[in-house]
């Protein structure tokens, strides 16, 4: 707040006391003689104006700076009703009452949304836990009438149940709230868990597994990593390279400060220019569009979101026609930099 | 044979695994109205009970945990939740397994079986005895008329496999899936590899006959005559 922002602003009350104190002043050469009162009572008026003037400047100028200092230095700005203090001058009275208005119907805003979402979210989770019945009596019935027909139903239904699943750790990564819990997991179980997962497509399209020293513990939650394990899974078989044997390789090292498990595989691989985009949301790429496969553009992107959420690292490098590298980072000491 | 109570609201899930483990050896039964869950489950006294959790006036947590007070019969919890504190309860409750559905019904089975299996102690727990040849589990080894041949941990696995279903054809894909199932992720050369070794191992207890190849279809273990 500039000296000169507020005298400006005080531009009228400035002219009309100046006029005032000429009036006064010609009156006053008019009827007395007496110097002193000639000059004593323009003076005393004017200098009175001026420090009334500037503290009122200095009140406010304290007042609009704390504002803007704590404005600046919050992340979430619509708190500022809550950190400042109102001050003693009843237009910053006006303007505090006026920001706890709006922040009080921001919040009600928010929160309608907020429950929405957690309505939805709740909504998605029980459509799942329903549709997962007629899933599991579908594949029973396959059991009990195995033909070709009923054969290839089941390849459809894992299908179904692949989606579903996607759909439901979809809605589970939107969510403020934390559903999971971190505590120690054997890699290799949760490595053998999400291959057998897979076992029937890998068996099928003669896809060999090597999977070497993953005897190791990390902190993670074993239901969320077997998911975004599943999904990397997919995509190696998703994207083999047909002309040749196909083949994926799990292995993790343990350094001093994390563990990393890598997951290669022989693949067709991915353009150098579209490696950094993966993990967008929606993004396919060229084999997306080339390959016939209907890429959704979600499976790495939900891997990306629900890792960060669970403190993980997640980075892929590929080359084309070689093939395709994810590297999971766990860190050691997860529990301290969990991100809520 | 082994009673299993299947204790499940869906009645198409509930009839087609009834079918299923008809066919798979075990005499399978189903409530059908949820009024006295308990008593009826101790009424009829299975060797082990299927539990779905979400039930119709009744809570499967709840009824496992008054089993427990008054049984030691095992039991599963099969449920669509796959909320690990739901499953953390039902354990804590005296459930033996959780499995959530869409189940991999090889999975359940071999639950069942295992579960089953450790029950019965003194029931050949460690030894699986064919007309012909006996299974050591324990040393891993194929015994015939006192003559002994160690077995590497794959042949067991396929041996055992194609004796629990004898005399009929074993696709290579369901060996494959049953190799699998318990963490040897073996490929299609190894498996071959696997199946010449151990018809090389039957064959010189004199049972190489047993082990035919069906071209197209897979492998079969037949009764001897």
């Amino acid at each position: 707040m500039k000296i000169k922002n507020f005298l400006k602003d005080k531009i009228l009350q400035i002219t009309l006391i100046l006029f005032g104190l000429v009036t006064i002043e010609i009156f006053l050469l008019a009827y007395t003689t007496d110097n002193f009162i000639k000059l004593y009572i323009p003076i005393t008026i004017l200098s009175l104006y001026l420090i009334s003037i500037f503290v009122e400047y200095m009140r406010k100028k304290k007042f609009y700076k704390t504002i803007y200092e704590v404005i600046n230095e919050l992340d979430e700005k619509y708190l500022i009703s809550e950190v400042v203090d109102t001050p003693n001058f009843f237009d910053g009275k006006i303007l505090m009452e006026i920001i706890k208005q709006l922040d009080k119907s921001m919040i009600e805003n928010v929160n309608k949304y907020k429950y929405l979402m957690e309505d939805y979210k709740e909504y998605i989770e029980m459509w799942i836990h329903e549709i997962k019945l007629p899933i599991a009596s579908g594949k029973m019935i396959v059991e009990n009438n195995k033909t070709e027909a009923t054969k290839s139903i089941n390849e459809e239904l894992d299908k179904i149940e692949n989606y579903t699943e996607q759909a439901l750790y979809y809605a589970r990564s939107n969510t403020v709230e934390k559903d999971y819990y971190i505590r120690k997991c054997n890699l290799k179980e949760l490595v053998n868990e999400a291959i057998r997962k897979n076992k029937k497509t890998l068996i099928s399209e003669k896809i060999s597994i090597n999977s070497h020293d993953l005897d190791k513990t990390v902190n993670t939650d074993s239901k969320w990593l077997t998911f975004i394990l599943n999904q990397i899974i997919q995509n190696s078989i998703k994207y083999r390279n047909k002309a040749s044997k196909s083949e994926i390789e799990f292995y993790a090292e343990e350094g001093k400060e994390n563990s990393i498990l890598y997951i290669q595989d022989n693949g067709i691989g991915i353009e150098k220019s579209e490696v950094s985009r993966v993990f967008e949301k929606g993004f396919t790429g060229t084999n997306g569009r080339t390959t016939n496969k209907k890429s959704t553009g979600i499976g790495l992107y939900l891997c990306k979101k629900l890792g960060t959420k669970l403190g993980l690292g997640i980075e892929l490098e590929s080359t084309k026609k070689e093939g395709t590298l994810v590297k999971i980072v766990f860190p050691n000491n997860s529990y301290l930099n969990i991100k809520s | 044979m082994q009673k299993i109570l299947i204790v499940e609201d869906d009645e198409k899930l509930r009839d087609e695994l009834e079918i299923f483990l008809n066919n798979n050896g075990y005499q399978a039964e189903s409530l059908k109205q949820f009024q006295n869950t308990i008593q009826e489950i101790l009424n009829i006294a299975p060797n082990l009970i299927l539990l779905d959790i979400n039930l119709p006036e009744a809570n499967g947590e709840f009824i496992c945990k008054e089993i427990r007070k008054k049984s030691n019969v095992p039991i599963i919890i099969i449920t669509s939740s796959d909320n690990e504190m739901d499953e953390l309860l039902s354990i804590n409750y005296g459930a033996d397994h959780y499995i959530t559905k869409p189940f991999n019904i090889q999975i359940l089975l071999a639950k069942i079986n295992s579960v089953l299996r450790r029950m019965n102690i003194g029931l050949a727990q460690d030894k699986i005895i064919a007309p012909d040849f006996t299974i050591n589990l324990s040393k891993s080894t194929l015994i015939k008329e006192g003559k002994e041949i160690e077995l590497t941990r794959n042949e067991l696995k396929i041996l055992k496999c194609l004796n629990e279903k004898r005399d009929k054809i074993v696709s290579r894909e369901e060996l494959m899936e049953y190799l699998w199932e318990s963490e040897s992720f073996i490929d299609d050369n190894t498996l071959t590899v696997n199946i010449t070794r151990l018809r090389n191992k039957l064959e010189e207890l004199n049972l190489k006959e047993l082990l035919e190849t069906r071209r197209g279809q897979g492998y079969i273990l037949k009764i001897s005559q």
